[in-house]
């Protein structure tokens, strides 16, 4: 999933895509060509579509439909459990992103706006390296290396679960900012150049301003992917810090109610309304 | 906005400072009553914290590492011994403490902590069979349920993946203790499992739907969970099979490098409370082991068939235990033929 998202991003912040090939050839006229997307769509929101439906359920049971009622909702909100666990998702979410986004914009700056240099392929793959690593063994890793910290410096603070989300989302912020980037003109910011103005007016005034929507798309790609990352932070919380994914996977052991899926529903609309302005800002042309 | 993330760090960094009287607790998600917490926070003042694992696994891997900050943990019984092996817990002596003395005494001399030195019990439960009784009428106390299941239930079972509960079953079922090194009752026992395995539907978990909506009619489950199952379908019943079922027990033990010592033990000895143990059971629906719960307890529970275990079947009841290595080592090569 985090490819194809990846790929996605990278697609349509460079260029719209084409409707049409060179020779008017068109996917659309291939045989089978409904039958597949329709499949398609149906694998990927039927299971999706059954759990929202469950939240809305009277009973208790995931399976049997016994009436509608807004009963589920009100007992996730109620769940002082689950009212910590989401404001501590969104501050999290919201510290690392803009974190990362800082860091991203500056790689994407470095990686994009000065004379190719060695190691610019190498710096490349380091900065994406999180997305190829599997989220188990960085997990692990940092598991290892925080215990020792905290062991040694007695502190048990939200910062190493700042530092690990933030670690994740520079990649995640990094490639629709370069994207951005590359498919903006050098020549205006020659021209404010030419013009006599200094490195930073011209950043400012220029640079800044035209790669903004590649900005905001990336703070929000990364902050839906901070909200969604449940194996890093299950191995680096301390006590009392539980997020909603991992609320709700501890949850999962014993008898699941609709409240999960309560829970599950409001994400799932607030990620697809981030997700629905990041492709907002990232098609509008700059 | 760096302006503001600086201030929000500051802010993290300062929320960790040391409060007084805190208690940090670590148990199975979906598993501590919340009025549990507040009696306990009305009645010490001490503000307690709650994080969820999902496993005994997760759990001793992150203790194991430490730096966690936690307090108190809940393992199950047949990993205790290697949390106290390890270091891990602090030998609090709930025995001397002042509630002891509700402990029932079947929970006192456990072989997982002997004389209680460590852990106080939370929550006990079994593994025995679950049967449909609208499509079958005989006998339900019995492994035979599964291992060697009535025309009627063939091709309706589902059996709980759970190696150490499935091959203790069946050891049992051919006269065997839990953790047997005897070859002869090895190999009736994965010949057993391996035959009976073509009259299941399945091996999965999670199955309180489809036993509801009786699209499984017979297996092998939890207690507390065919609980559940029976309070959405009537005819559901639970059996403790005769040959020997299937004993578990999670109790409270206190983390060796706990930074609130005093408020952790205060805690095990609240927990040893009738009224207090009772609310645990109200909320997850297993026994707790503590004389005295049960004017406590929700009405539906006192007399529940799947909580209270008949006396006749008492003494079938085992514990499984952590098997030495090698005989662990002949149990996954039987469940990985099972498997197959």
């Amino acid at each position: 999933m985090v490819e194809a998202t990846t790929t996605q991003v990278e697609q349509s912040a460079a260029k719209p895509r084409p409707k049409r090939g060179p020779k008017g050839y068109s996917l659309r006229t291939l045989p089978g060509f409904t039958f597949v997307a329709l499949f398609t769509m149906i694998v990927l929101y039927a299971p999706i579509s059954i759990l929202v439906i469950f939240s809305f359920n009277e009973g208790d049971s995931l399976a049997i439909w016994e009436g509608f009622s807004l009963q589920w909702y009100a007992k996730a909100a109620a769940n002082e459990q689950v009212q910590e666990a989401a404001i501590r998702s969104l501050y999290l979410a919201f510290i690392a992103s803009t974190i990362g986004t800082i860091a991203a914009t500056m790689a994407a700056l470095a990686t994009t706006r000065t004379r190719r240099f060695t190691g610019k392929t190498m710096i490349y793959a380091l900065i994406n390296q999180p997305l190829m690593v599997p989220e188990i063994v960085t997990a692990v890793a940092l598991l290892i290396v925080f215990a020792a910290i905290k062991v040694a410096t007695g502190h048990n603070s939200m910062i190493y679960l700042i530092v690990a989300h933030t670690a994740f989302c520079i990649p995640f912020a990094y490639l629709p900012i370069r994207a951005r980037l590359e498919t903006m003109d050098n020549s205006l910011e020659t021209a404010a150049r030419d013009l006599y103005a200094s490195a930073w007016q011209t950043f400012r005034m220029v640079t800044l301003p035209n790669m903004w929507p590649g900005i905001i798309a990336g703070m929000m790609l990364s902050f839906v992917i901070s909200l969604d990352t449940v194996v890093i932070t299950e191995f680096v919380k301390s006590a009392g810090q539980d997020t909603l994914p991992t609320y709700m996977l501890g949850q999962l052991r014993r008898v699941v109610t609709p409240e999960v899926n309560a829970i599950s529903t409001v994400i799932l609309f607030s990620g697809a309304i981030l997700v629905a302005l990041f492709f907002r800002l990232t098609q509008r042309k700059g | 906005m760096k302006h503001l993330t600086l201030t929000a760090s500051a802010l993290a960094l300062c929320a960790s400072g040391a409060m007084a009287q805190e208690l940090n607790i670590y148990n199975w998600g979906n598993y501590t009553n919340p009025d549990l917490i507040t009696k306990f926070e009305e009645e010490t003042g001490i503000k307690v914290t709650i994080t969820d694992y999902d496993s005994n696994d997760t759990a001793l891997a992150k203790v194991k590492a430490g730096g966690h900050g936690f307090d108190i943990v809940v393992p199950s019984h047949s990993y205790i011994p290697i949390w106290i092996g390890e270091g891990l817990l602090l030998e609090t002596r709930p025995d001397e403490m002042e509630n002891f003395s509700n402990v029932a005494d079947e929970w006192v001399d456990v072989s997982w902590d002997p004389g209680r030195h460590y852990t106080v019990p939370w929550q006990w439960g079994t593994t025995g069979v679950v049967v449909n009784t609208k499509y079958y009428d005989g006998d339900i106390n019995t492994s035979s349920i599964f291992l060697d299941p009535p025309e009627e239930l063939v091709g309706k079972i589902n059996v709980v993946p759970e190696m150490g509960d499935v091959m203790t079953l069946a050891i049992l079922y051919h006269g065997g203790e839990p953790c047997t090194g005897d070859k002869d009752v090895l190999r009736k026992v994965r010949d057993t499992l391996v035959d009976a395995k073509e009259k299941w539907l399945g091996m999965d978990y999670g199955n309180l739907e489809k036993f509801a909506k009786e699209d499984l009619w017979a297996g092998v489950n939890w207690n507390g969970s065919t609980f559940r199952m029976r309070l959405q379908n009537e005819n559901i019943a639970y059996g403790y099979p005769k040959e020997g079922f299937v004993l578990w027990m999670d109790s409270v033990a206190v983390l060796a490098d706990a930074q609130n010592v005093d408020e952790a033990k205060a805690f095990q000895n609240f927990v040893m409370d009738p009224e207090n143990a009772a609310l645990i059971s109200e909320f997850a629906r297993y026994a707790n082991g503590i004389n005295g719960s049960e004017p406590f307890m929700p009405a539906d529970m006192k007399t529940a068939p799947e909580i209270v275990i008949p006396d006749e079947l008492k003494a079938a009841g085992h514990f499984t235990e952590t098997c030495a290595p090698e005989v662990q080592e002949l149990y996954t090569r039987s469940w990985t033929d099972l498997q197959k």
